[in-house]
Order: structure tokens, then C-alpha cells, then sequence
């Protein structure tokens, strides 16, 4: 399920990223007062060291532990999207397993969206008994999470295939991979419940304000996907613009017009305009940080 | 449960090798420059790989990136032998729109292809902990960064109880059982070894208390050389640009 990098068009890349740093940064915020870094750093080497497992499935063939479900019952979702994020950018930045770009999209579905849901899966059936919850928690998070991944795949671009392919594919093939992680779930899940019950108590949870922004964030993160694949690198007021037929006519052009420099390639003109406001950007800063400290 | 022991032992033993030869063991002169220049040298070369379907671009991004790793002292059979597997499966995925429109599947391919190769040029000469001391200078959260190193430190170790765990019920192991059990008694196996993780994290946390708390830490200045390779860097944006 990890995307690599060139399957997904660089906005939606963008888009993931900052849904995932959004929900991560508020996940160390909300534990920063907990000594908890060996607990994500070593769980993380656990999950890690659980994915290598081959499980055997009929036919000849096996299948992969993803444990992300296992992550947010074991540790609560803010720690164990955290911990998946640790396995996964480990996985990007020693194995080249997933991609750089892709990073923030390979975080969102398998440490946020597929920890989230199965996290409050489990919560939401466990009166019915912690075994059959662990086994939908796990089914549901990695079938979503794929689907997920399907999604962003399917509206970019780049990648030739449609929604009508890719989502169904990830869907369909997730979602028989998924019995099989929903039944490890649900065997470490009632070994722990027999032996330390202690383990499976209520953790840090989203209040209700939080937990409604992050399951928002959640469903419609596909539509920020495909507004940022519709958008572009353009702005959407001059696409505005250009519907309604309106055209520009400015009091002042300004030094660099439109980003360019006058009488230069557009893109090479591009560049220098970019290097130059940020030059003046960072020099402001600098000047400001400067008043800020004598003052 | 022997199936799911064998299983694991060979995709482990190949696993495990790359994790304990992946920092390339020739030096290289990419080797001595800066973590954080390196990293963001390929957060640089793979956006230029993947922002553009124009095969001039692309193409020319890969031969920066040949030439970089020829320059520098990196095996190009090395890389080669890295990213193969992964380029070759891009191009099967497209296949079937490559009929259609060869050059499409040629450009997507060779854009994964740019994007693997920058990526390997970091692993192979970048250890795991300048790349977390540059994350940490680049201010990413201390919790997250740290919990990236021990992870990467424990990673073997982990895998060598959990090892030991599936062994020793294997070995106690009368009957052969169905795949319904291999997963169930597997999944026990794997609670008891969570667990364990559990009381591992639990002395990790006293054993950097008591030697003072830091687990990361970012030293080292902006040299010379690491100057000349992001005047390279910068050079092949400014020519991907302008072609």
C-alpha cells in the first residue's frame, strides 16, 4: 500500500502532507507532557519487526501485517498514529519504500486514517466482545486506509488509471488482505486482554471538538484532493477570472510582473523572481527578529 | 506454524540484509557532505523527477543524477541493482496505457526511476542518524525524532525476540494446524511479544533518564564542499527550468 513517488500528482501530495502534519503535530501536542518517546520509538520496531511476518494464506501465496488498527488499541490513536508514522518514514527514508512526495499520503492512510478507524471501530463494538471488535478494527482500517490510497491515486493525474480502476483494486484486493489482519488483530488482541487487561484501558482520546475535526478532515479529504488536482498550480481566481471573461488591467505592474523579470525566459525570470522575494522575505524576518530582541 | 517460521526466515534474511548493507560501505565523496544538505538535495531532485511528464526534463534529471553518483565514487551497478525491481513493476502497472500511448508509459517510468535513484543516492551514503539530526535541525519535533532513532536502533533487536517467541512455541508445537490456527496462534505469539515491547520501552525510558535525557542532538557546520554540491543541486533546477 505505500505509494511511491510519480504516482501521485504533486498538489495532492502537498494536500496529504498538510493533513498529516496537521493531525501528528496536534497527536505530539496532545502527549507532550507523557514520557513517551521509547514507548512510540521501540512499539514502532515491534510493528516494524510484526510486518515482516509472512503469513501463509490458501492458495500458496501470503500476506503482510500492516497493524495499524493494533497501533490505535494498543496505544490510544495519538500514539499509535505516531508510531506508525515512525515505522513509515523509517520504511521511506532506509528502504525507499514509499516515496518522498508521497510521504504525507502514505502517513494519512496507513498512520492516521487506518489507526483512527480502527481504533474507534474497536471502541464502538467491543461490547460485543474484544476479539470480534480487534477483527473488524482490523478489517475496516486496512480496507479503508486502501481504499484511501486508491482514492489519491485514482485523481491524479499522473498515474494513467481512474478512480473506476484504482479505487476497486485497492478496495477489493485490501479488503480479503484485510481478513487476515483482522484476524492477527483480534489473536494479539485477545492474548492480551486474557494476560494484561491493564494494557487494553482507555487512552488519550480526542475530546469531542477534536475528535469531529480529525473524522471531518478524514471524509473530506478526498474532495480537498480533487479541488488541489483541479487547481492546480494556478489561482483559482484567475481561473475565476478567465469563466466570467474578465481581463486584467493594473494601475502598477510592479518590479516583477506576474513573477517574471521583463525581457527574460518566463521560467528562468521564475526563478530569480522567486530567489528574490525570498532573499527580501528572510531579510525582513531577520530585521523584525533583530527589533523584537532589543526591544 | 512452520509455513508462516519459513516464510518470514527468508523474506527476513533478504529484508535484513538491506537494512544492514544499506549504507553503502564504499566511501564516496557524497559521504562527507552535510545530512541536511543530502536531504534536501533529494526532496529537490525528486520533485524536479516528478512535477513534469516532459521527457527532455526527465530524462535530464536522471542523466544529473548518473552523473553525480559516477562522479562522486557510487556503483551505478549498485544503484541499478536497487531500483530495477521497482522501476520494471511501474512500467508493467502502465502497460496496458503504454499500447496506447508508448510515451507515456516511458516518461512515467522513467520519472520513478529519477525519484528511486535520488533516493538511493541518499541511503547509500547518509547514516540514519545524520538523517535524524538534520530532521531535527529542520526543527521536526524532538518526541518524533527520537522515537525515529530508537525505533531504527531496536529494529533488529525487536525482530529477534519476536524470532525466539515463534520458535519456541514452534518447537513445543504437536500437530499441525490449519491457517485458521498458524493466525491465531501466530496473533497470541505476537501479543506476547507486544507485550514484551511494552516492558522494553519501559527500561529504554529509565536507561536515557538516567543518562541525561537527549537522544538526538544536530552537529556539524556547513562546509566547503557542501556549498559546491547545492551550487550543483541548484544548477540542475535552474537548468531543468530553462530547457
Amino acid at each position: 500500500m505505500h505509494i511511491p513517488d510519480g504516482y501521485l500528482d504533486l498538489p495532492i501530495a502537498g494536500i496529504f502532507y498538510v493533513l498529516s502534519l496537521a493531525v501528528l503535530g496536534y497527536s505530539i501536542y496532545k502527549l507532550k507532557d507523557e514520557k513517551l518517546t521509547p514507548l512510540f520509538g521501540i512499539v514502532a520496531a515491534a510493528i516494524f519487526a510484526a510486518q515482516m511476518l509472512n503469513w501463509p494464506i490458501p492458495g500458496g501465496t501470503s500476506a503482510h501485517f500492516v497493524g495499524g488498527a493494533l497501533a490505535g488499541i494498543l496505544l490510544g490513536p495519538y500514539a499509535g498514529s505516531l508510531a506508525m508514522a515512525v515505522v513509515l518514514t523509517i520504511q521511506c527514508l532506509v528502504f525507499a519504500d514509499g516515496g518522498i512526495t508521497a510521504l504525507g499520503a502514505n502517513v494519512w492512510n496507513m498512520a492516521i486514517v487506518n489507526v483512527f478507524v480502527g481504533y474507534y471501530a474497536y471502541r464502538a463494538l467491543e461490547k460485543f466482545g474484544k476479539s470480534a471488535a480487534s477483527f473488524v478494527a482490523g478489517w475496516i482500517g486496512i480496507t479503508i486506509a486502501a481504499i484511501f490510497a486508491g482514492i489519491e491515486i485514482g485523481l491524479s493525474t499522473s498515474f494513467g488509471y481512474g478512480l473506476s480502476v484504482t479505487v476497486p483494486v485497492m478496495g477489493l484486493w485490501h479488503g480479503m488482505l484485510g481478513i487476515v489482519e483482522g484476524t492477527i488483530t483480534a489473536g494479539v488482541v485477545s492474548y492480551i486482554a486474557s494476560s494484561r487487561p491493564d494494557v487494553l484501558e482507555e487512552k488519550v482520546t480526542p475530546g469531542k471538538a477534536a475528535i469531529a475535526v480529525i473524522a471531518a478532515m478524514i471524509i473530506v479529504s478526498p474532495l480537498f484532493a480533487y479541488a488541489a488536482e483541479l487547481v492546480g498550480y494556478s489561482e483559482p481566481l484567475e481561473n475565476a477570472a478567465e469563466m466570467l471573461g474578465l481581463t486584467e488591467n493594473p494601475i502598477y505592474e510592479g518590479l516583477l510582473p506576474d513573477y517574471t523579470v521583463p525581457g527574460i525566459d518566463p521560467y528562468a525570470g521564475t526563478l530569480i523572481a522567486g530567489v528574490v522575494g525570498t532573499v527580501i522575505a528572510l531579510a525582513l524576518g531577520y530585521l523584525m527578529a533583530r527589533y523584537a530582541r532589543t526591544t | 506454524m512452520h509455513e508462516l517460521l519459513e516464510r518470514t526466515i527468508k523474506e527476513a534474511s533478504d529484508y535484513f540484509q538491506n537494512f544492514l548493507i544499506h549504507e553503502y560501505s564504499k566511501k564516496s565523496i557524497l559521504h562527507k557532505i552535510d545530512g541536511r544538505i543530502k536531504l534536501i538535495s533529494t526532496v529537490v531532485f525528486v520533485i524536479l523527477a516528478v512535477s513534469t511528464f516532459n521527457l527532455n526534463k526527465v530524462i535530464m534529471v536522471l542523466l544529473f543524477l548518473f552523473v553525480i553518483s559516477a562522479i562522486t565514487g557510487l556503483s551505478l551497478k549498485k544503484i541499478f541493482e536497487r531500483i530495477w525491481l521497482f522501476t520494471l513493476f511501474s512500467y508493467i502497472v502502465v502497460l496496458p496505457l503504454s499500447i496506447y500511448n508508448p510515451l507515456y508509459g516511458i516518461t512515467f517510468t522513467l520519472r520513478v526511476a529519477a525519484s528511486l535513484i535520488a533516493i538511493q543516492i541518499l541511503i547509500m551514503t547518509t547514516s540514519f542518524a545524520e538523517i535524524c539530526s538534520a530532521l531535527r535541525s529542520f526543527k521536526i519535533p524532538k518526541t518524533f525524532v527520537s522515537a525515529l532513532w530508537i525505533a531504527y536502533r531496536y529494529a533488529i533487536l525487536m525482530f529477534r525476540e519476536l524470532f525466539a517467541i515463534l520458535l519456541a512455541r514452534e518447537s513445543r508445537r504437536v500437530a499441525k494446524g490449519s491457517h485458521m490456527d498458524v493466525w491465531r496462534k501466530g496473533g497470541e505469539a505476537v501479543g506476547l511479544f507486544f507485550l514484551r515491547s511494552f516492558e522494553r520501552a519501559e527500561k529504554v525510558q529509565l536507561a536515557i533518564e538516567a543518562r541525561g535525557g537527549n537522544v538526538v542532538e544536530y552537529r556539524g557546520k556547513i562546509k566547503k564542499l557542501d556549498l559546491i554540491y547545492s551550487t550543483i543541486v541548484i544548477f540542475t533546477a535552474f537548468w531543468w527550468v530553462i530547457i
